[in-house]
């Protein structure tokens, strides 16, 4: 071969870990042993280029950078980083970046030791056949327990004590036999470097002078901006314009060779056109097969995103297309409200993905948003026999016509110390949660009663999840749980949607399917903190909550009985008058149900309103 | 306004306190009396000004307020009311009202009083609990308003109001009713209640910002409106104002003048005038800080030659902004102003003032809130239903 690097000398891994167990923190440091950056360039966490990210301490899109390290063999090996993104919503995209490795660092917090999130990813890289290198991290602390999580590391994941290593990423300490063990461990790449190309997609950027620019890991094959390239999967075609790795800056090369990892700027217009999980191939001679595992993006979680203002509606259209140019896991189709007007129903991969893309689009294009309510994607069965997805109560049809409700149901795996099974307990099954299995994760006598750490795992509706569930588990184990989901599959529920009526009025923002034995719990809440929201008016005002015309809850706000100034004398003429003209400024800003005004900021507290 | 040339009211800010109320955003300040003598003195320099520019205007009432105007001493009082008497010319039977604190006058000052020529004279009583008292600031006692009342009676006053406050935080229903009976039990001739304001810059929004004091609750101050309605009825008093009423014959004519919009001329710091200008009137305030309002006219030589020339005054040296009303403005502002009233506006006056009909001008709003059941006219009046009485803003609002 007349260019790349000996299979033999590559080595493609990646490190996974919990939040906050240190994982950008050791990657810095990789990058600062390896030379890749000095010391003074390392001010800044370099794998997490999006400020969101650096905020909130995740990886939302996953990059990869290239590495030379010479071993204590003697040789110099290139080692290819790839992270991969933190957070349970993009599950997808984490094993795509798995694919794209032969081996993972598993990354513990020598201090809290296994937690969901570990066990997920573990998972997932046992699935992809990786070699797993157990890191034990944070041991500086003086907090830290390296042996009791070494231990853990064993009992849970059936590791060898010795195969265990010790590090202190912000010190430095261990990092230097973690990359000795990462080459000696992880098998290199073997890959047929003369079949017709196959590159993995594991992550996708847009880039507003190159198009997309695609993160990939060449199988098959090899890669240059010589010969036009074809995804497999969308069968887009494209015309490479530059073939290079990241060294963490963007570094042209002329061609990437199988077993390599970097990038390919593609051209296109939308991430869309060029999915994670796509296979690059040859356009002239395409490769027979695609990599397993593709699969678009599937939105679980939906809600209404509108303008506070409706003249905004432009401004939030153009703002949403430019971030699905970045983001293909984003869907949205515009919806209209009548109590919201003109806005559009957004699918997310899930809570923090919805969370990030509202940030993201009042921040970055200083929208100011109204959102409604999470849902789920909900099938009905129509007494006719149809099968029709529901993204929001308000499209469901009337209750004579239907069968039967679907609901997805997702596999929730908590781990916390043993003292909060019975909180956990208590706040799954308060939610519709199925008790499935309990684990100990430590065993023998070294561990106190209460403090031993333990696998709960749940079958639960998502609907259930969407709201406060994660703030709910933190705070009943006083931050100690952590917690996990993937999805099973849809279930039958005993489902009913619940409206509610402003002065006779249905509000379709408002309107819920909630489980019908929980129905008039949730309806009375609903109704009673909607009279505390909703100021008086000149006249009464009911509040209902129906199901398919049936009133279940009903409260009434009193008509306004006094609002007057008490003084108004030839020196309270000006400023009454200013104050009388702020409120009818005021007045001209409120939203309207019918005849029913209610302030901005309360009309936000109402959608926001804990379901 | 009504025409030029014709008789003013007259405004006099004393801004002097001996302590500052917890709910008062007047322009008052306590500590400052050592500038009553060069206040005093100033107030007649802008007397003089408006003279000079104006030439002897005709008074029809004289109103002193603050602050605490019974604060000044008799000789102060004296020299000022002879100013006035230079540079104003008071038409016969001029209603002339002092505003005073039960505490800081005795049967002498009263009749000193009454001596000068202040034939009214308005107690701020605010409640007749001691303990209310104290938690309003007040420095006087009910006991001591009794007394100031019984001695403004031994002095000669025909003529007394009371101010009242009602709806304190947590204040009973029964406790108001047991302030407004012993008021009601001393016979005045006109009784101002009021029902508790936050205003924002006071100690009471302080209180109530930091949760310290319950927020005036709009129900039951309702409540006690309504009862007090009904009880002043029977005690035989008219309720001729939202928050005013009268025996007969002695509503008080000075803030009548406010509520019709006729003219007005404020002397003092902070005191706002309001003169015809245009097809609407201009109004305008003096500086606020005693300090600087001194200033102001001790610099000052004599009127601008703009205003000599009949130009709106606000090149006045005391002046410190002002705004121009203009037709639409004081088209609104006239109904704001008048609805406060029991009467209501006529619109009779409407057509005669403005070259307009009322029921044409506002249409929309006098539709809508007659449908609200907050409005109604009749025999040619347009007023505030009994509903509308308790939700004036509402009605105001839609009248801007």
């Amino acid at each position: 071969m007349a260019f790349g690097m000996e299979q033999g000398l590559i080595r493609n891994f990646c490190i996974i870990a919990h939040i906050d167990h240190g994982k950008s923190t050791l990657a810095d440091r990789l990058l600062e042993l390896t030379g890749t950056l000095s010391a003074r360039e390392m001010g800044e966490l370099v794998l997490d280029d999006m400020d969101l990210e650096r905020e909130r301490g995740i990886t939302i899109k996953a990059s990869a950078v290239r590495m030379t390290y010479r071993a204590r063999d003697g040789r110099e090996y290139e080692l290819n980083l790839i992270d991969t993104p933190g957070h349970v919503d993009f599950t997808y995209e984490v094993s795509r970046a798995l694919a794209a490795c032969e081996g993972a660092v598993l990354l513990v917090d020598a201090s809290q030791g296994i937690e969901a999130q570990t066990l997920a990813n573990f998972f997932l890289a046992l699935d992809q056949g990786l070699v797993i290198v157990p890191v034990v991290n944070k041991i500086d602390l003086p907090a830290a327990e390296p042996e009791r999580v070494a231990q853990e590391l064993c009992d849970t994941f059936g590791f060898r004590r010795e195969e265990v290593l010790f590090v202190s990423a912000k010190e430095g300490a261990g990092v230097h036999e973690l990359l000795e063990e990462v080459v000696r461990r992880v098998p290199p790449p073997s890959g047929r470097p003369e079949a017709p190309l196959r590159a993995l997609v594991f992550d996708s950027k847009y880039d507003p002078y190159k198009g997309v620019v695609a993160y990939v890991r060449v199988v098959d094959g090899h890669l240059d901006t010589r010969r036009p390239l074809r995804l497999m999967a969308t069968g887009r075609r494209l015309e490479p314009l530059e073939v290079g790795y990241f060294r963490p800056s963007p570094t042209p090369s002329q061609a990437l060779v199988a077993g390599e990892v970097g990038y390919v700027a593609t051209g296109l217009k939308t991430v869309g056109d060029c999915r994670v999980g796509d296979t690059i191939t040859w356009d002239d001679t395409p490769a027979s097969e695609p990599l397993p595992g593709y699969r678009p993006p599937k939105p679980m979680v939906f809600a209404g995103l509108y303008p506070a203002d409706a003249e905004e509606y432009g401004s939030l259209r153009d703002a949403l297309e430019k971030l699905k140019l970045n983001d293909a896991a984003l869907d949205f189709e515009p919806e209209s409200s009548l109590a919201l007007g003109p806005g559009f129903r957004c699918g997310f991969l899930g809570l923090l993905h919805m969370d990030i893309v509202q940030e993201r689009l009042e921040r970055e294009f200083g929208l100011n948003l109204l959102a409604t309510a999470p849902s789920v994607e909900y099938r009905v069965l129509t007494t006719d026999g149809q099968e029709l997805p529901v993204r929001s109560p308000a499209e469901l049809p009337p209750p004579t016509k239907i069968a039967e409700i679907r609901e997805p149901w997702m596999h929730l795996s908590v781990i916390t110390p043993d003292r909060y099974i019975g909180a956990v307990m208590e706040l799954v099954t308060s939610r519709r949660g199925e008790f499935v299995r309990m684990e100990y994760l430590e065993h023998g006598p070294s561990v106190r009663e209460g403090e031993r750490r333990v696998l709960l795992e749940y079958r639960m509706p998502l609907a259930e999840m969407l709201v406060d569930f994660y703030d709910q588990l933190k705070s009943r184990t006083q931050g100690y749980a952590s917690m996990d989901y993937s999805f099973i599959g849809y279930r039958p529920g005993r489902l009913v949607k619940l409206d509610i009526l402003v002065n006779n009025q249905p509000v379709d923002a408002l309107g819920l399917l909630v489980p019908a034995d929980k129905a008039y719990q949730v309806g009375r809440a609903l109704v009673e903190k909607l009279k505390e929201l909703i100021p008086r008016q000149l006249f009464d005002v009911p509040i209902q909550a129906a199901i398919g015309g049936r009133v279940i809850a009903r409260e009434t706000i009193r008509a306004m009985r006094k609002n007057v100034l008490a003084k108004c004398y030839g020196g309270d003429v000006t400023r009454k008058k200013k104050l009388l003209e702020k409120q009818k400024e005021g007045k001209k800003r409120l939203r309207r149900i019918g005849r029913v005004e209610i302030p901005q900021d309360a009309f936000l507290a109402l959608l926001r309103l804990q379901r | 306004m009504k025409g030029r040339g014709g008789p003013i009211s007259l405004y006099v800010h004393i801004p002097f306190c001996e302590l500052k109320c917890a709910y008062c955003d007047f322009n008052s300040y306590a500590g400052l009396e050592e500038l009553m003598g060069p206040y005093v003195d100033a107030v007649c320099r802008e007397a003089a000004l408006w003279s000079q520019a104006m030439g002897r205007l005709a008074v029809r009432t004289l109103f002193f307020g603050g602050g605490t105007p019974s604060l000044l001493p008799i000789p102060l009082m004296e020299r000022l009311l002879g100013a006035l008497g230079k540079h104003f010319h008071f038409l016969p039977g001029c209603e002339v009202t002092l505003e005073a604190n039960p505490g800081t006058v005795g049967l002498q000052y009263l009749k000193g009083l009454a001596m000068l020529g202040f034939n009214r004279l308005s107690l701020g009583v605010q409640s007749f609990q001691d303990d209310e008292l104290q938690a309003l600031d007040r420095l006087h006692t009910a006991r001591q308003a009794e007394e100031a009342f019984g001695w403004a009676r031994e002095a000669g006053f025909r003529s007394i109001n009371l101010d009242l406050i009602y709806g304190l935080p947590e204040q009973p229903l029964e406790r108001w009713q047991a302030t407004l009976e012993r008021a009601i039990d001393l016979g005045p001739d006109h009784l101002s209640l009021y029902a508790l304001t936050v205003e924002e810059g006071t100690k009471l929004a302080y209180q109530v910002a930091r949760g310290l004091v319950p927020p005036p609750d709009d129900d039951a101050q309702a409540e006690m409106l309504e009862w007090s309605l009904e009880r002043m009825a029977a005690a035989g008093y008219e309720h001729y104002e939202i928050s005013n009423w009268a025996r007969p014959g002695h509503r008080c004519q000075h803030n009548l003048a406010y509520w019709e919009c006729r003219p007005y001329l404020g002397l003092g710091a902070g005191a706002h005038s309001c003169l015809p200008a245009g097809d609407g009137w201009v109004r305008f305030w003096n500086v606020y800080s005693p300090r600087r309002y001194i200033e102001a006219l001790a610099a000052s030589a004599g009127p601008p030659a703009d205003v000599v020339a009949g130009h709106v005054p606000l090149s006045m040296p005391q002046v410190a902004g002002g705004e121009v009303v203009d037709l639409d403005g004081a088209m609104s502002e006239f109904l704001i102003m008048g609805l406060r009233l029991s009467e209501g506006v006529s619109l009779e006056e409407f057509r005669r003032r403005f070259g307009r009909e009322l029921l044409e001008a506002f249409a929309g709003p006098v539709t809508e809130l007659s449908d609200l059941g907050l409005v109604e006219e009749r025999d040619g009046r347009l007023r505030l239903t009994r509903r509308g009485l308790l939700l004036a803003n509402e009605v105001f609002v839609r009248l801007l």
